[in-house]
């Protein structure tokens, strides 16, 4: 990649193999050291915490002692503790449920943004900002006063005759209000969409028009398909988002998973098994788990995405 | 270019220099590093509560540092729920704040490992404590922790509240019926505008007043459980007819007002708690006056009640500054003024100097004279309980909420505490 036209003129003049390799040799050093501090932290504050955390998954640890060996007792007791398998379906449905509605609000602000009328500008960031600051501290705290006994929410609905109540202590509604916020935070995938409806060429919907399709079929004929691997990149990087969720579960049910347990999330089980409990080996394993299932997810994704992702130049 | 026999010869330098001035300071001694006045040192300290007790805490360091010039302390503080995984994770990476105030759950992980300083080996004047109370903050002979202050456990109630509903104020000698009858009569006599209280069944430290009442220690000595899981459902079915009644308010109403109590918001006319909680009851319900009488119980010569350290100071053991550290403490536990600027708001406080030092007015002589009323019940203070026991108090709470969202039956949840608790004891074994 760096190589520059002196390289590519040097190697046609005279000892061409011996100066090609000592100049490689050269750019290699620099490009390594250039890399070093990057691959520094890597290594110290990535690769080694993954290596000791695969290894504290065998173990019984607890932050204090010296960790003891246990093999797979960490991963086995897993399938029999009921929080555990609570947090998955927790996650689960908050992944299969809040994912694909973010994406499709998403999608859709972002097609009645590519269009051109005045204060664009304006919308766009007016959008994209719950994004921006969505993850904070300070959302999940605006979120949870919200939702709370006689918060806004309670008031508005009850103006239409729907007495809910709060939401944050109703187990059954937690759930709707976390998908709620995440639907909210759509204008990171919002702003890779936009940019990628920019790039679908104007005359396919002109020439669309001309055949007679309506609006609908634009839509999944052209801006689907041509939109795809925006799509399938945003469904991914979501889903992987997603499965991760933790800073607004823990603020919004005081770091416990509450009430009853439904909002219970991986991560915040994870935390909790690690930091409240000293289990840290069975915290760890929880981290592998994690890590190996998202893998999995992401190979199907990609499985998969052969059959409805279409890129230029694809012979289909 | 960088030469490399020059750059060399620099980093060698600078190396053995750094070495030199490091060789040059104070020497952690046996005291650890001290600071003067042109020089102070810093310790952190760090305490759970809420707003009022970080005032008073700020007015208390602001005293220390004054009469200390030679000391900054430098203080944070958060909820008590965020509180211990905090200390969780400053422990695993060795960096636990100098001074901590600690809660006697705690005691034995944190101390059992390692993690505290033992007292002993620093100056902390204990002479004025009462010498049924130091062993609270001992394990296996060494000091962890001071109690700062005592407390008892005590059923709140609001007079004005009681006597707007006409309800007559209780005494206190109730069994476990009169106080359940008592709570519905509140619901009904309010219209469900004030419920009677908290589900006083989801405590841990009531359902272990209550386990003395009957006679059991929670605990045995050598760190197994003293109950059965037919005494725990006992226990849960003591309230089971006033659950989704006036009498108790649900458990979503609960979760929607934490951080703040029912009671502290208003919303119950009771709560079974700590007397010491007095003064963060009277700041959020803006109430003129609380009452304490004591728990109920079915046998009238055995309330089952004692003082436990509500509080204890504690050191980190890899603190650098054992002595500040130590004058801190002793500062806090023994000096009058302290106990003037916190009153009651911690407890008690445990060492008579600072008790004979303060006056205790209106409210908080309330507190003093409850405490004084229930001295002739009053049993021995708990040791520090097992390894892991703030899990299990935590896991008691939890169980009982969803006992009272009627996620769990009364069997669920005996069934997956025991299955918790008993993990937990092998874990630990």
């Amino acid at each position: 990649m760096t190589q520059s036209p002196t390289l590519s003129r040097r190697s046609t003049s005279s000892a061409p193999a011996l100066r090609k390799s000592r100049q490689r040799g050269a750019d290699a050093r620099a490009g390594y050291t250039f890399l070093l501090p990057w691959l520094l932290g890597f290594i110290a504050l990535t690769v080694g915490p993954m290596i000791s955390s695969l290894y504290l998954s065998f173990t019984n640890y607890n932050l204090f002692d010296p960790p003891k060996w246990i093999g797979l007792d960490n991963y086995t007791t897993l399938f029999q503790d009921e929080r555990f398998l609570q947090s998955v379906g927790v996650t689960v449905g908050y992944v299969v449920f809040g994912t694909p509605l973010k994406l499709a609000a998403a999608l859709a602000v972002a097609m009645l943004l590519n269009s051109k009328r005045r204060g664009q500008g304006f919308y766009r960031s007016a959008f994209y900002a719950p994004s921006l600051i969505g993850a904070s501290v300070s959302i999940a705290i605006v979120w949870k006063a919200m939702f709370g006994d006689n918060g806004p929410v309670d008031q508005g609905l009850s103006i239409f005759g729907i007495n809910l109540g709060g939401w944050v202590g109703n187990p059954s509604m937690t759930m709707p209000m976390f998908i709620l916020l995440t639907v909210w935070q759509f204008g990171a995938p919002m702003v890779i969409f936009l940019a990628g409806l920019k790039q679908i060429p104007n005359d396919l919907y002109e020439a669309a028009s001309m055949d007679g399709a309506g609006p609908v079929r634009k839509f999944f004929n052209i801006t689907w398909p041509m939109l795809s691997p925006v799509i399938f990149f945003n469904l991914l990087m979501e889903t992987i988002h997603a499965f991760q969720i933790f800073a607004s579960a823990y603020i919004i049910s005081n770091g416990e998973g509450g009430p009853a347990g439904s909002t219970l999330f991986y991560t915040l089980y994870l935390y909790l098994r690690g930091f409240s409990d000293f289990r840290m080996g069975y915290a760890s394993a929880m981290a592998w788990l994690l890590v190996i299932v998202v893998g999995i997810i992401t190979l199907i994704f990609f499985r998969t995405s052969k059959s409805w992702v279409h890129y230029s130049g694809d012979a289909k | 270019m960088i030469n490399r026999r020059h750059f060399l010869t620099t980093v060698a330098v600078g190396t053995a220099s750094a070495a030199a001035l490091a060789a040059c300071g104070t020497g952690p001694s046996s005291s650890g590093e001290t600071g003067s006045a042109e020089k102070p040192v810093t310790i952190n300290y760090t305490w759970w509560g809420n707003d009022d007790r970080a005032e008073r805490t700020r007015k208390a360091i602001a005293l220390f540092e004054s009469k200390n010039p030679d000391i900054k302390v430098n203080g944070n503080f958060t909820d008590f729920a965020g509180y211990w995984q905090k200390r969780a994770t400053e422990a695993a990476g060795g960096g636990l704040p100098d001074v901590m105030q600690w809660d006697l759950s705690y005691l034995r992980d944190y101390g059992q490992r390692n993690q505290l300083l033992d007292l002993g080996t620093v100056k902390i004047n204990t002479d004025a404590f009462d010498k049924s109370l130091l062993p609270s903050g001992q394990i296996k002979g060494k000091t962890y922790g001071i109690p700062t202050s005592t407390n008892a456990f005590a059923v709140y109630y609001d007079p004005a509240k009681l006597a707007s509903l006409g309800v007559a104020e209780p005494d206190g000698s109730w069994t476990y019926k009169e106080f359940n009858d008592f709570l519905t009569e509140v619901g009904t006599k309010s219209n469900s505008a004030l419920f009677g209280s908290t589900d006083y069944t989801g405590v841990w430290w009531m359902f272990n007043i209550w386990l003395r009442q009957n006679g059991i220690e929670a605990f045995t000595e050598d760190g197994k459980l003293g109950f059965t899981k037919d005494d725990m459902k006992k226990w849960w079915n003591t309230t089971a007819g006033l659950r989704g009644t006036p009498a108790i308010v649900s458990e979503e109403r609960v979760t929607q007002l934490a951080p703040k109590s029912p009671f502290g918001s208003n919303v119950t006319a009771t709560e079974v708690t700590w007397d010491n909680f007095m003064a963060g009851y009277l700041a959020d319900s803006g109430a003129k006056e609380l009452k304490l009488v004591p728990v109920p119980s079915d046998d009238k010569d055995n309330l089952g009640l004692f003082l436990k350290p509500s509080m204890l100071m504690v050191a980190s053991a890899k603190t650098k500054y054992k002595d500040a550290a130590a004058r801190f403490i002793d500062f806090m536990v023994n000096d009058p003024e302290v106990g003037q600027i916190f009153k009651t708001s911690r407890g008690v406080p445990a060492s008579k100097t600072q008790r004979d030092g303060t006056t205790f007015e209106g409210t908080d002589k309330l507190v003093v004279d409850y405490e004084k009323s229930i001295e002739k019940y009053l049993k021995d203070a708990p040791q520090p309980p097992i390894v892991g026991f703030g899990t299990l108090e935590a896991s008691f709470k939890r169980v009982s909420s969803d006992l009272n969202y009627g996620k769990l039956t009364i069997d669920g949840a005996a069934d997956a505490w025991f299955k918790e608790a008993e993990d937990l004891i092998k874990q630990n074994a």
